[in-house]
């Protein structure tokens, strides 16, 4: 995939151009192409003075980093056990058939990423999903195709 | 000087040694599959688990790694208590489930006696025991071309991007010092594979036998200041040469004695 890899020099200068800054510089290339792209390691290890391998190991570490393309919508079903007892495996189900992709998987068109993940920490409105950065809390199945559409 | 007791016995160290470094040298055999003395200790392998107290704990003792610990005055440290024993016996029951097929795992397995394991066997279970010691070392060694990949279960040693490592000399440093020689590299005649990369080695131009890869000699000349030539010479025709040096010196030493 062809990116403009010229917002690289302006993430890294947000930050002092050394190992303690590798995680916020990963996290700011993950928001900026919903990815960690080969290339954008490869030059956080030069500009960080980090080993290549210690990057890698970092990305392939968090759940927050991904080192394949992700969809512009990021779709979260929480399956904690508050949600996991109120339904999210039919709410995953529900968002599996109608998305055409299964759980970790981003469509073809890279418009949406499906993500299962434990507890949020907002049990109380299990079961909760999560579109982009925002949670909807009592979510049932007839709401999905809703939040598809328009998070 | 510290001055604290292992199994009853007084000893001394200074600050900041480590248990397991004290316990070691005095001759007590307890098992470890992490600790390299080259690099710091990772605690990752949990073997050299021991039982410490003091006297005023009333009786009450905690199990500590003991290559992590540093040494403290009037420490009463056990290395082979019952309880301990079991500790031991019980990781290394969890080794054999992950690791069934590895020698090394059934080797220490047989030492403690433990005969199967009591957990569900990962059949199919590779023989890396996430030790890290491999990683330590290569970055130890001023590379760091392999490191931890992903987390939990899938955790691996891989290069990054799992592809051949730019930063890997072919030192075998890794493949050396792996306590369950799980990491693979094969051999030609002039050459040498690890990590899915191949690497020309040099030949001994005394006796024609492989030395090291040409990328860790040329490292080596660049780091030491050791002339190339040196690694065109394997360790034994080096050794002969210096035999016949001093053979030399001898006789001349005769010589103008006599
Ligand atoms: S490959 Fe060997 S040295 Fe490296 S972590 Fe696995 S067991 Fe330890
Ligand atoms: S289980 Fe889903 S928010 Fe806690
Ligand atoms: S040697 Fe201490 S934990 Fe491995």
């Amino acid at each position: 995939m062809n990116h403009d890899f010229s917002k690289l020099p302006e993430i890294f200068d947000r930050y002092s151009r050394n190992p303690e800054s590798l995680i916020a510089v990963l996290q700011d290339i993950q928001q900026e192409y919903h990815y960690l792209p080969c290339e954008a390691l490869q030059e956080t290890a030069k500009n960080l003075s980090v080993p290549l391998s210690k990057v890698f190991s970092v990305s392939t570490f968090y759940n927050a980093f991904s080192l394949t393309p992700r969809g512009k919508k990021i779709i979260r079903i929480c399956k904690g056990t508050a949600c996991h007892i109120r339904g999210a495996y039919q709410l995953q189900h529900q968002f599996e058939t109608m998305l055409g992709i299964k759980a970790g998987e981003t469509s073809k068109d890279l418009k949406y990423t499906l993500e299962v993940v434990n507890c949020v920490g907002a049990c109380a409105m299990a079961p909760v999903v999560i579109v982009d950065e925002k949670y909807h809390g009592s979510v049932d199945v007839s709401n999905v195709k809703r939040l598809i559409k328009r998070g | 000087m510290i001055k604290f007791t292992i199994n009853g016995k007084l000893v001394q160290a200074d600050q900041g040694d480590m248990l397991l470094t004290v316990i070691r040298r005095e001759g007590i055999d307890v098992p470890s599959q992490c600790h390299h003395q080259a690099v710091e200790p990772s605690g990752a392998c949990r073997l050299c688990m021991v039982e410490i107290t003091r006297q005023e704990w009333d009786g009450w003792s905690k199990f500590v790694t003991s290559c992590l610990y540093p040494v403290e005055d009037g420490l009463m440290v056990t290395t082979h208590s019952a309880k301990v024993i079991q500790l031991r016996k019980t990781i290394i029951d969890l080794y054999l489930a992950r690791h069934p097929n590895s020698t090394e795992i059934m080797r220490l397995a047989s030492e403690y006696g433990v005969t199967r394991t009591t957990y569900e066997t990962v059949a199919d279970g590779d023989d890396c025991i996430m030790c890290g010691l491999c990683t330590r070392i290569c970055a130890h060694m001023g590379f760091s071309a392999i490191s931890t990949v992903g987390r939990g279960h899938d955790k691996e040693i891989a290069p990054p991007l799992k592809e051949a490592p730019t930063d890997c000399t072919g030192c075998l440093s890794c493949a050396n010092n792996c306590p369950t020689n799980f990491i693979e590299f094969t051999r030609d005649s002039n050459s040498l594979t690890i990590w899915g990369r191949t690497f020309e080695t040099l030949a001994c131009s005394q006796c024609g036998k492989t030395t090291i890869t040409r990328d860790f000699a040329e490292h080596l000349s660049k780091t030491r200041d050791i002339p190339i030539a040196y690694f065109e010479v394997c360790d034994d025709c080096h050794r002969k040469e210096t035999a016949k040096t001093m053979g030399r010196v001898v006789n001349w030493t005769r010589e103008v004695q006599a």
